[in-house]
């Protein structure tokens, strides 16, 4: 019975102090949530109707977030997708280009599979850096928006249906959140209690163990590359029918803050770390301080200024790069004291 | 960006055991292809582009090419550094190239162009190093990076220069520079060339050129045999930072205007053109002269097709386009070699 004793984990001893420090070292939402208790202590001391007027933080949140999810899935394996900014507007587009509403927006969504798969074609069988391919897809893609809108936003036929689909739904939900939702529960049941969602973390790891333990990577990527367009695509659907218009400039500062809401919320570019539920994090501290600064009459280039110098910030302090830092800072030292002495 | 943990997805098959003579003609066409390719691609476009277009072959023209490529390419031939180390691009130079111009005409105007200048370079040196410090000493993901330093960039801009125009004088020394040609040389491509062969020289003659390349294609390597990888890095990012700023002047004294936004698109553009000279974006291997040709190519190509009338859509389609066809033919060769 001692015995056992000596090998129980860290959550069992300890103080309250010690027990959250090693929660901290081994989630990697630790950074979302320490940036979201600043940020809503900030908004409730500085701005307190983004907190009070919640349902309005919520969309913001939900705008942000939903295009960060589906990004989720692509990082976790150490993939990274620029295109989606482009994939929503390519999406908008075509929905509002199809006349009929419903097979509109099946031909958006099916648009963004075909992406996805057509980016997954270039990383796994072509084997290009999916920097660099998704990044010739984004621009590749501006351009098809460009050219099916003839360089114009494309306005709904249904204009009754985009109306109604703005307007609350469910209480104060508007369908957007209640998607936003929908989505986020999917995925996080998918990449945690789903095998092929699991296998993720484990391509994104170690890809040659995952290769040599069976694992079908290939076909991993692409369903990934897939969740990600098919997402984006979405996204663009909902702002087509919110603001009964397709225009061909959308998501350009979507990259950002989707970008943001993924690395504040602890997904590791490298792969295999991260979880669904930190990009959540992630998204609704910056939801709320782009609420709080619209509110308090800060102009966009600021806001700008802010979410690039959170993402700055959130990508440099890594855990794992801090940690590099901090090893070859030591080395460095030892080395000065080694020479002068 | 180090990512040695990382592997190719498409190295993940059966090692081919056959090597045969077809095969190996298969590959070296590739490699062929995807290093000396730019040669032939630019004498046939250009062959193409004098016979079957209208008013291309033109003095006018020709002079107009080279105004718009020479802010590119000086963007171009600095990026090719930051390519060549492996770390895919500099996604900043937009907001580097817009500041340098604003700040050049804005400042110029109210003081003098040798404070401007300073003032320029001290902005430069700014960005080449919080770029190259993230990725190099906190071996943050260049894209990333970048991307954020982007927004920063631009959004300090705008709200410094409360997002208005400013125009030069017409009579002042940036005005001349950007009129003043040789034969059909604007004298920002005779900067450029001057910038190319510079830039080529360090490159290949000096040990920072070599450190370059060493760490482009091996990173752990370069850092075993003991050298300070952080500020070859640093290095590669300060160079580009410098050249968009140079850039940034040209694009100033060519149309002797200057606004946050005149930049945008000159990341893919610059990105396009080193790609397609056959610089590697798996880093390593490349050439600055090469990046030269392939910003000849760039422009020729956007050019023949505004003389066409293919709209904005359709050249950004052709350049995306491009970007992702020369990226496979390199990644299809490398493959090719490996197995």
């Amino acid at each position: 019975m001692t015995q056992t004793h000596a090998i129980v984990l860290g959550e069992d001893r300890g103080d309250f102090m010690s027990r959250l420090r090693t929660m901290a070292a081994r989630r990697p939402e630790s950074r979302a949530v320490a940036l979201l208790i600043v940020v809503t202590i900030a908004a409730w001391v500085a701005e307190p109707l983004a907190l009070t007027a919640w349902e309005v933080t919520l969309g913001r949140i939900a705008l942000i977030g939903l295009v960060a999810l589906g990004l989720t899935a692509v990082i976790l394996m150490g993939e990274l997708d620029l295109s989606v900014a482009s994939t929503l507007a390519v999406a908008g587009v075509v929905m509002a280009s199809v006349d009929n509403l419903a097979l509109g927006i099946l031909a958006a969504l099916a648009v963004g599979l075909v992406i996805g798969a057509a980016n997954a074609f270039f990383v796994v069988v072509v084997g290009i850096n999916s920097f660099i391919a998704t990044l010739g897809m984004l621009f590749f893609l501006r351009g098809v928006a460009f050219v099916i809108s003839d360089e114009e936003p494309v306005r709904l036929t249904n204009i009754e249906a985009g109306i109604s689909f703005g307007k609350s739904f469910i209480g104060p939900l508007t369908p957007r959140m209640l998607l936003f939702i929908l989505a986020f529960v999917v995925l996080q049941v998918f990449v945690t209690r789903v095998r092929v969602g699991r296998e993720f973390y484990a391509v994104g790891g170690n890809r040659q163990a995952a290769f040599d333990a069976g694992i079908p990577v290939k076909r991993r990527i692409f369903t990934g590359f897939m969740i990600s367009g098919f997402i984006a695509a979405g996204a663009g659907v909902i702002n087509t029918l919110e603001r009964t218009a397709a225009d061909p400039t959308a998501g350009s500062t979507v990259l950002l803050s989707s970008f943001a809401a993924a690395i504040i919320g602890g997904v590791l570019l490298t792969g295999g770390r991260g979880s669904v539920l930190g990009t959540l994090l992630g998204a609704t501290s910056l939801g709320i301080l782009q609420v709080a600064l619209t509110l308090s009459g800060v102009q966009i280039d600021v806001q700008n200024i802010v979410i690039g110098s959170v993402l700055f910030v959130a990508v440099i302090t890594d855990p794992n790069t801090l940690r590099a830092v901090l090893r070859s800072g030591q080395s460095f030292l030892r080395g000065r004291r080694a020479a002068t002495e | 960006m180090t990512n040695e943990a990382t592997i190719d997805p498409a190295t993940l098959t059966e090692p081919v055991e056959s090597d045969s003579g077809v095969e190996r003609q298969e590959f070296n066409l590739l490699r062929w292809f995807s290093e000396r390719g730019i040669f032939v691609f630019s004498a046939a476009l250009l062959l193409f582009a004098v016979i079957f277009v209208d008013g291309f072959a033109s003095v006018a023209n020709i002079t107009d090419v080279f105004n718009r490529a020479a802010p590119i390419g000086i963007v171009a031939v600095g990026m090719t550094f930051v390519v060549i180390s492996a770390n895919y691009l500099d996604l900043s130079v937009v907001a580097q190239v817009a500041t340098a111009a604003v700040v050049l005409i804005g400042v110029s105007n109210d003081h003098s162009i040798p404070l401007a200048m300073g003032l320029a370079s001290v902005i430069a040196l700014v960005y080449g190093m919080v770029n190259g410090i993230a990725v190099g000493v906190f071996k943050a993901n260049a894209v990333i990076v970048t991307l954020s330093t982007t927004f920063i960039g631009l959004g300090l801009l705008r709200w410094f220069s409360g997002g208005s125009i400013y125009f030069g004088p017409n009579d002042g020394i940036i005005r001349s520079f950007g009129t003043t040609e040789i034969g059909p040389f604007p004298l920002a491509m005779l900067l450029l060339i001057v910038m190319t062969v510079l830039l080529s020289l360090v490159l290949t003659r000096t040990n920072f050129g070599f450190l370059v390349r060493s760490y482009g294609s091996n990173p752990a390597a370069t850092r075993l045999a003991g050298i300070n990888t952080a500020w070859v890095v640093i290095g590669a990012f300060v160079i580009t930072a410098l050249s968009a700023m140079i850039a940034g002047f040209a694009l100033a004294a060519f149309s002797n205007t200057a606004v946050s936004a005149m930049a945008t698109g000159y990341d893919f553009e610059a990105l396009a053109a080193i790609i397609v000279g056959g610089t590697s974006v798996f880093g390593g291997r490349g050439s600055v002269m090469r990046t030269l040709l392939g910003v000849v190519f760039v422009s020729m190509l956007t050019n023949i097709l505004v003389l066409s009338g293919w709209g904005f859509g359709l050249q950004q389609m052709a350049i995306g386009f491009l970007i992702v066809a020369a990226v496979s033919v390199d990644a299809l060769a490398r493959k090719a070699t490996a197995s």
